[in-house]
């Protein structure tokens, strides 16, 4: 139990040492999730859009959630060697998925009598997704980029058996800084998940649509 | 008064749709003219085409084969979202978009259009007077999930009337609405459609509705080809086919006596003795036939006594209402 309390001390004693490790460690995860972002987000609208290649979409999820990270890590160093690429490699193709999917579930499942409205009153095919698909889609895309945060910062953590730094550094290395920093790095990045995943929470509200907020909580009651 | 520019004709020349993979054509050869500012039901079981047909109109679906015009104009002549602009479009479930306030969903084509703040604000206080939501300022900002069902079909309504369409599309517009809000809905749009004079395509697959509201009703059957086109009276009176009377129901001479009113059969004060009509029950005369014959029915009398307004204006027997004497067949000259 004195480990735990440990922990405590450790991270005041270290403070230096985490944060700087947490900037790393946030690098890490941001850079694969801001591709995968801007990858995942503009494929998986478009999908929606067209209603085409649920398949594909789908099956890039299902291989996703199957494929272990500390495997992809591994087969990646036969690649790309060690380091930080390596990492945001794998972190890449860990967060692509989620955002992926949710985007193409966010404009797919859209009520084809909107868009059938929308298209009947004369509205370009541009003009239906920028008014009525994004406006009412950006709940859950956001809710896929929400899932992908947490994952590639949670994840980024055993990025550094390929030697891409961050906190995995002080959590896989208990030679160096003792049971308290394992788990002081663990209690650090438990909360910086969970940091990630309440910004998302909160602009997930911001971002519904005023009057599908009515909505919600007229089915709430 | 708000200026409503006045419907086109909308010609059908051989309409067909075969959708892809599909061995049987959805719709098969339509020839239909509904003329310019008449209301035409498209009826008919699923399977029908009457969606179809509709959707050709504002080319949400492709022509196989032949040609629909609106006016003189073909509908291939120019972009579909051009002409998409020019028509009205109402669906089942009003189909509003849910981020959009009354005002924001009214104006949809306006905007499209590039009409000024100014036209928009004036336009969508019209038409929220006309489809009997006021004050105005109660609903501009508000949202669809706050409005109740007949409410969102008046906005759906509003919508589509916009940017003044000559012509109107409307596709199960009060399908998913309860029977009194229903009739409501109906008389509502029947006194619009009245007053603005949209040449309008209403789709329906309750014989009823069309029966109400149309001027002239298209039954279609399944394989999509026109079974009757005519007016409901003589569609009731000579079913064209087996298939049309079986559609139109067994109790297709009781739904004939629903398109007259009391108000309209009535011979005026007679000289009958007050005592035979003493025990008989008073029926308004904007009832239809249909209705008083059920009061009459359940009074157990042998007629009934005509109010309007508080006024008495005379008597019907039971013969009278089973057998009118006059305007069922001037009916058409009642509506237009």
């Amino acid at each position: 139990m004195h480990v735990i309390f440990g922990a405590f001390p450790f991270m005041i004693d270290n403070v230096a040492l985490l944060l700087t490790k947490t900037g790393d460690h946030l690098v890490i995860s941001l850079i694969p999730l801001l591709a995968a972002i801007a990858l995942g987000v503009p494929i998986g609208v478009w999908l929606g859009h067209a209603h085409r290649g649920e398949f594909l979409a789908v099956s890039v999820t299902n291989i996703g959630r199957a494929l272990p990270s500390l495997a992809l890590i591994a087969i990646l160093i036969g690649f790309v060697g060690i380091g930080m690429l390596n990492a945001m490699i794998a972190l890449f193709l860990l967060a692509f998925p989620p955002i992926l999917s949710y985007a193409f579930q966010a404009v797919d499942s859209i009520d084809r009598d909107l868009t059938r409205a929308a298209r009947g009153m004369g509205m370009s095919p541009g003009q239906v997704l920028l008014k009525v698909e994004l406006p009412l889609g950006l709940p859950m895309i956001i809710a896929g980029i929400r899932t992908s945060a947490v994952l590639t910062v949670s994840s980024a953590t055993i990025a550094t058996i390929a030697g891409s730094g961050g906190l995995g550094d002080v959590i896989l290395n208990q030679v160096a800084y003792g049971m308290e920093g394992v788990i002081a790095g663990a209690i650090w990045v438990a909360v910086l998940a969970i940091l990630v995943d309440q910004a998302f929470a909160l602009l997930l509200r911001v971002s519904a649509p005023a009057g599908v907020r009515q909505l919600q909580s007229a089915n709430a009651m | 008064m708000t200026q409503h520019s006045t419907g086109t004709s909308i010609t059908f020349d051989r309409a067909t749709k075969t959708y892809p993979g599909a061995a049987a054509p959805a719709l098969d050869a339509l020839d239909l003219e509904v003329e310019a500012g008449e209301l035409v039901c498209l009826v008919g079981p699923s399977g029908g085409g009457k969606t179809t047909a509709l959707q050709l109109v504002n080319r949400l679906v492709d022509l196989t084969s032949g040609d629909i015009r609106i006016g003189d104009r073909s509908i291939s002549d120019q972009s579909a979202i051009e002409l998409r602009r020019t028509i009205g479009y109402a669906i089942q479930q009003s189909g509003l978009f849910p981020h959009y306030t009354v005002a924001h969903n009214i104006a949809t084509v306006p905007t499209i259009l590039g009409w000024d703040k100014e036209r928009i604000r004036t336009r969508t206080a019209e038409l929220l007077e006309l489809v009997g939501l006021s004050p105005v300022e109660t609903w501009l900002s508000r949202y669809p999930a706050q409005l109740s069902g007949g409410q969102q079909q008046r906005v759906g309504i509003a919508r589509a009337l916009a940017a003044d369409p000559p012509v109107m599309l409307m596709d199960e517009p009060f399908g998913a609405l309860d029977p009194i809000t229903r009739v409501a809905v109906q008389d509502e749009f029947l006194a619009i459609h009245r007053a603005v004079g949209k040449t309008t395509l209403f789709v329906t697959h309750d014989i009823d509705e069309a029966i109400k509201m149309a001027d002239r009703i298209a039954i279609l059957k399944p394989g999509g080809k026109l079974a009757q086109f005519g007016t409901p009276s003589e569609v009731l009176s000579n079913p064209a086919d087996d298939f049309v009377a079986e559609f139109l129901g067994s109790e297709r001479g009781l739904k004939r006596l629903a398109l007259t009113t009391v108000g309209e059969i009535v011979p005026g004060r007679s000289d009958r003795a007050s005592a035979e009509t003493a025990q008989w029950p008073d029926v308004e005369a904007t009832m239809t036939l249909r209705e008083a014959l059920s009061v009459v029915s359940a009074a157990r009398a042998e007629g009934a006594i005509v109010h309007k307004g508080g006024n008495r204006l005379g008597e019907v027997s039971l013969h009278d209402l089973i057998a009118p004497p006059v305007a069922v067949e001037d009916r058409e000259g009642v509506r237009t």
